[in-house]
């Protein structure tokens, strides 16, 4: 009997891995540092986590499917740069959905190449797309530094209701996307394409129209965490999103996302972002010098 | 009789020029269970995929409500209210019961909102459920439901499409006894309900069991059918196996040792294999027969180290083995013939030389750097591919994906034969391959037993047990049922111990 | 030869039906070399365009570029052909260039001063390459986890680690001071070859042959081409497997040397500019990203190409946005090029 309670308690453990790691790792820095465990950390914490965690709401449909996508830091810079270069004089109302769309755009040449190229692996695809794309950017801002105007940086430090326009927005596609993946008929058929295309394909279900639309939901998110970004520091320099697909996917990863496709959520993805920025801000407050920023 | 609601009339169907199905007339009524039966490739699945819409007949028509039949695709089957179950399930295990019968198209809220509409199918499964007797929660994940149940999911999917024909492909392969009769009662009560059925299976105490109609397949032609009652056992056996074994077989002139050469005691894997004993001999071809799912491939791949034991004893000569992995099965003289040529047995992207080079390549190496002696390996890798007679001589540079099937597994026993094994298992060595090859791969054993070596040859093909082995072992649900010797070869008797389980329920 | 990998181009002309004759381009394309040509092609499009290209500098600094990303590059090449991929490798780099400086810098390292001070770090490094690279390959054979999961943790767990072990050996965010013998492996010449193309050539000779020529290459083909064939052929899988890792692992720690000679100071941010790059280059050069494909030389050629490309733009006076638009249309260019090849094949 014991055994079997063994077993069962290994599953819990498992199963619930990124929530036993976020406790351990908040109990660790709390013994650590007295400012670690207040209000005003943890608020600062998940502003500070809402772009990755944007992004990988976004990055957690593709690899739903089994797909992944390199491009996200590369399209966040893209659609940063249009910001700050192009749309800079437009009220907040018509660039941010401007460059969200943008976004939306590029994400669907993802899609585009992943369903029209059978055979050829994302990975390929989208690595390709991160050069050509953190280019185009790069030849954008002739390399330099952009910075965007008063009204963005102003609604970078709004709050509503104690809350900081960050978090909403962070809880606005969360909730938004927890509803398209658990509530309509295009998020189940996600899970379906993700566990076994051959069988989704007979059932009926438009795969190619699926991944599409992964994609596109991608590149949107993307644009949105980098909105949500710039929002904050004002300024992009020519690393601006640079490698910020490792912990974009390593969030979804970490939240059990499965990279094999038809398992995991977005509940855990974002607690996999919250717990990377949480490691990161608890190195910081027990002083170990983290020169290095993702 | 009730109305008429499916008849098939003279179909025939060829592939590359074979012919798989020729003439095959039969009619299905409303509220009728057709058992349709027949050998490996007697013709069964080709039937089932022309009415699916997969393949189109060459000849011949269909009607359903009077009406021609023509699917072109598995969406026509479905529309025309023709529901299929297959062996493997169409499921997600990752969804509930409720997503998976309506992933096709969910109802949804207040009709156009983009958001499925839980109550309505959650109330709607709850009656399908309640249909066909499964008694969980519509959002269960189909994950943890067993075989059984899932195959009862199925089912309810098809009525939610409102099917009025459900064709079933061998469902009880891996179901338990007690979900095989559950099964059978739910068909029943579909049955009374009006809707029709096709039940392929291979066990056919089953088919006896829950059909009212029997209809026989051999090699794509009707042998016959008719109501139950006409219908006993030994009809049934005797119209499957029917042919009679010609001159398909190259005499073979030397007599099995009695050196043992495989000693196999008591090997046991719950679910799997049962209490499996048997010894063989230096020289000896030991057929292995049994149903689909009877435990045959298995025991082989557990004989070769692939698949774990719970229980038993292995012996390669004089040694029992300690030690059971392919390694070490091949290092004590072993070598396994695999059924799945394409999936496990090649390379399929490389070539010829290489595929054959493969399980051999440490013996042509130096033991610390391991250096290959390319030229000594090319030399006997040419002679051993010339000795199974490939059809072409561009070993290293012809790709095995461009040979023929009969060739290609011509490459699998030349890739073995470069180890000279003692023991040599082989699964469905003719599986998909055709008559002239086959017959070569039949010159081949005999050559191998000539020389000594043991083998263990699994087949589904009756006759080719029979004009090959010197004996034959009988499995059934994993256990060993009888072992023939070759004086009292009788295929009806080997198929009856094949069937005895079966038999002994329906008694 | 192995075949498998290596002359997919002029087997694929030989079908069941005998020989068929193929056009020209389709013979380019199915050219295991074709990146060589590309190569070729390009470096005489640009030369009468930048003179410069040619002259001794500019073609010792591509060679110097090249070395280390060459050498990583190669390990990589070894857990492609097995269907794998390693992404850790850049923070292997970078771990180990810290850890070992660390062992021989003259400014309070463990052996600082001390004559043993050069053989320990070298040996610090390999062994830092090859520990990680067996945790890796443990994790995916034994664990039997993902491959891309594992390495990816890895690179974020060392590229951290690499910093904070950085913070407690130094007041900069580097560790200098190396030994002078250590420096010169990066920098100096041994009769007029500079020491780093000896290493990187050793490197390359013996992948070159450990593929070709050994039974763990003939292994490692087998693997990614049919793993389950193999298997049932008697090929320790699992083991195999496991080594791609530990050379991978080893082959980070080799262009660590490399790089951090170069720099004089062991770096915890080195090389980590360079994953996708290094990945690339391997793809560019024909190894499939699905495995039991590949040759050192076509990495070889892969890495020689970016590089070729990288240096020419910036003679050229381009900007850091063309080399990377230019680099992402290559990787692009390269997968059609791979769809287009399979393409002809199956057509026979």
């Amino acid at each position: 009997m014991s055994g079997t309670a063994g077993r069962r308690l290994a599953l819990v453990v498992l199963q619930n891995a990124p929530l036993i790691a976020f406790v351990v790792v908040l109990v660790i820095f709390a013994s650590l540092s007295d400012r670690f465990l207040t209000l005003g950390n943890f608020t600062n914490i998940v502003t500070q986590s809402s772009h990755i965690a944007i992004m990988a709401i976004g990055i957690t449909f593709v690899l739903l499917t089994a797909g992944i996508d390199l491009s996200v830091g590369a399209v966040m810079y893209v659609g940063v740069a249009i910001l700050a270069l192009y749309l800079g004089d437009l009220p907040v109302v018509v660039s941010f959905p401007l460059v969200a769309l943008i976004g939306l755009a590029l994400g669907a040449v993802n899609g585009f190449f992943v369903v029209q190229m059978r055979g050829l692996h994302p990975f390929i695809i989208t690595l390709a797309m991160l050069f050509i794309l953190r280019g185009a950017a790069l030849w954008m801002t002739d390399t330099r530094m952009v910075f965007v105007a008063e009204p963005i940086m102003s609604l970078g430090r709004t709050s509503y209701l104690g809350v900081p326009w960050a978090i909403w927005m962070f809880a606005a596609v969360f909730a938004l996307a927890w509803i398209v993946l658990r509530e309509t008929p295009f998020g189940r058929q996600v899970y379906a394409v993700g566990q076994d295309p051959v069988a989704a394909g007979k059932a009926g279900i438009n795969v190619p129209l699926v991944l599409f639309a992964v994609y596109c939901i991608c590149g949107l998110c993307a644009a949105l965490g980098g909105l949500v970004s710039i929002a904050q520091v004002a300024a992009a320099s020519s690393t601006f999103g640079f490698q910020k697909e490792f912990p974009v996917i390593a969030a979804a990863v970490l939240g059990g996302t499965s990279l094999f496709g038809g398992r995991g959520g977005v509940i855990g993805t974002v607690f996999g972002a919250i717990l990377i920025q949480t490691v990161e801000n608890g190195l910081v407050m027990t002083n170990a010098n983290l020169h290095h920023r993702w | 009789m009730a109305a008429e609601i499916l008849r098939l009339d003279g179909l025939s169907k060829s592939f590359f020029g074979v012919e798989v199905l020729h003439a095959v007339s039969f009619a299905l009524h409303r509220g009728e269970i057709l058992g349709l039966v027949g050998e490996n490739g007697s013709g069964k699945s080709t039937t089932m995929n022309i009415l699916g819409g997969i393949h189109q007949a060459d000849a011949g028509s269909i009607t359903l409500d009077g009406r021609p039949y023509r699917p072109t695709g598995p969406r026509d089957a479905q529309e025309a209210g023709l529901a299929f179950i297959h062996q493997e399930l169409n499921l997600f295990e990752n969804l509930s019961i409720e997503e998976n019968i309506f992933i096709s198209g969910f109802p949804r809220r207040l009709g156009r909102l983009p958001l499925i509409d839980r109550g309505r199918i959650g109330q709607r499964t709850r009656e399908l459920l309640d249909m066909v007797d499964v008694r969980y929660p519509p959002a269960t994940p189909v994950g943890k439901l067993s075989q059984g149940e899932r195959q009862l999911v199925e089912i309810a999917k098809a009525l939610s499409q409102d099917a009025r024909i459900i064709l079933l492909d061998e469902p009880t392969t891996s179901l338990t006894r007690r979900e095989t009769e559950k099964l059978f009662t739910i068909m029943e009560r579909l049955r009374a309900q009006g809707i029709a059925l096709i039940y392929i299976s291979h066990i056919l105490g089953d088919v006896l069991r829950v059909c009212d109609t029997i209809q026989v397949l051999r090699d794509g032609h009707l042998v016959g059918g008719g109501p139950r009652d006409e219908m006993p056992i030994d009809t049934l056996i005797s119209l499957m196996v029917g042919r009679k074994i010609e001159n398909l077989f190259p005499p073979r002139d030397t007599e099995p040792t009695t050196v043992p050469a495989l000693e196999v005691e008591g090997i046991t894997q719950s679910g799997v294999v049962r209490d499996v004993s048997f010894t063989l001999h230096e020289g000896e071809v030991l057929g292995v027969a049994g149903l689909m799912g009877a435990g045959r491939s298995e025991l082989a791949r557990i004989l070769f180290g692939l698949d774990p034991f719970e229980a038993g004893r292995i012996a390669v000569g004089d040694t029992t083995l300690t030690e059971v992995s392919p390694e070490a099965c091949m290092r004590h003289g072993m070598a396994f013939l695999t059924e799945d040529r394409r999936g496990e047995g090649l390379m399929m992207e490389a070539t010829i030389a290489d595929n054959t080079a493969l399980p051999s390549l440490r013996a042509y190496a130096r033991s610390l750097t391991g250096w290959i002696a390319r030229s000594r390996l090319e030399d006997d890798v040419a002679e051993v591919s010339r000795r199974v007679q490939i059809n072409t001589t561009d070993y290293r540079g012809m790709l095995v994906k461009n040979l023929s099937g009969g060739n290609q597994q011509k490459v699998v026993i030349g890739k073995w034969l470069l180890r000279q094994p003692k023991v040599f298992i082989l699964d469905e060595p003719t599986r998909g391959i055709d008559v002239g090859a086959k017959f070569e791969v039949y010159k081949i054993v005999n050559q191998l037993v000539a020389e000594g070596t043991a083998v263990l040859f699994i087949s589904s093909e009756m006759e080719e047990l029979i004009g090959m082995c010197d004996r034959i072992l009988v499995m059934s649900h994993g256990e060993i049922t009888g072992i023939h010797e070759r004086h009292e070869f009788d295929s009806e008797r080997i198929l009856e111990t094949a069937m005895l389980k079966n038999l002994a329920d329906v008694a | 030869m192995l075949r498998t990998a290596g002359a997919s181009g002029n087997a694929a002309t030989r079908t069941a039906g005998g020989v068929r004759t193929r056009g020209w381009l389709e013979r380019l394309i199915l050219s295991e070399y074709l990146v060589f040509y590309l190569t070729t092609a390009y470096f005489l499009a640009v030369w009468p365009i930048v003179p410069e290209i040619a002259t001794a500098s500019s073609l010792s600094n591509m060679l110097t570029d090249m070395l280390p990303l060459l050498v990583v590059a190669i390990g990589q090449t070894f857990v492609l052909i097995v269907a794998g991929i390693d992404l850790s490798v850049t923070s292997i780099i970078a771990f180990a260039s810290v850890v070992g400086a660390s062992v021989m810098t003259a400014d309070g390292g463990y052996l600082g001063g001390s004559p043993l001070a050069v053989p320990a770090g070298i040996l610090t490094f390999l062994l830092i390459g090859g520990l990680i690279g067996w945790f890796n390959g443990f994790c995916c054979t034994r664990l039997g986890m993902p491959p891309i999961i594992v390495t990816l943790t890895g690179l974020m767990f060392l590229s951290g680690t690499a910093i904070w072990y950085t913070t407690g050996h130094s007041e900069t965010s580097s560790i200098a001071g190396l030994p002078k013998a250590f420096v010169l492996i990066g920098q100096g010449s041994a009769y007029g070859v500079p020491n780093a193309l000896w290493v990187a050539l050793a490197v390359g000779i013996s992948a070159h042959l450990l593929l070709g020529h050994t039974v763990f290459g003939r292994w490692l083909y087998a693997i990614g081409i049919n793993r389950k064939a193999a298997e049932i052929s008697g090929v320790p899988v699992g083991t195999a497997i496991l080594w791609t890792f530990v050379i991978s692992g080893v082959c980070a720690a080799i262009a660590s040397i490399l790089f951090t000679g170069r720099l004089e100071t062991g770096t915890p941010v080195l090389g980590q500019r360079i994953l996708l790059d290094i990945i690339a280059a391997v793809v560019i050069g024909g190894t499939s990203l699905a495995g039991g494909k590949g040759k050192i030389v076509w990495t070889v050629g892969g890495v020689l190409f970016l590089v070729v490309i990288d240096t020419s733009l910036k003679l050229l006076g381009m900007s850091l946005f063309v080399v990377f638009a230019v680099k992402g249309g290559v990787i692009l260019f390269a997968a059609i090029i791979d769809a287009m090849r399979q393409r002809i094949i199956m057509r026979g």
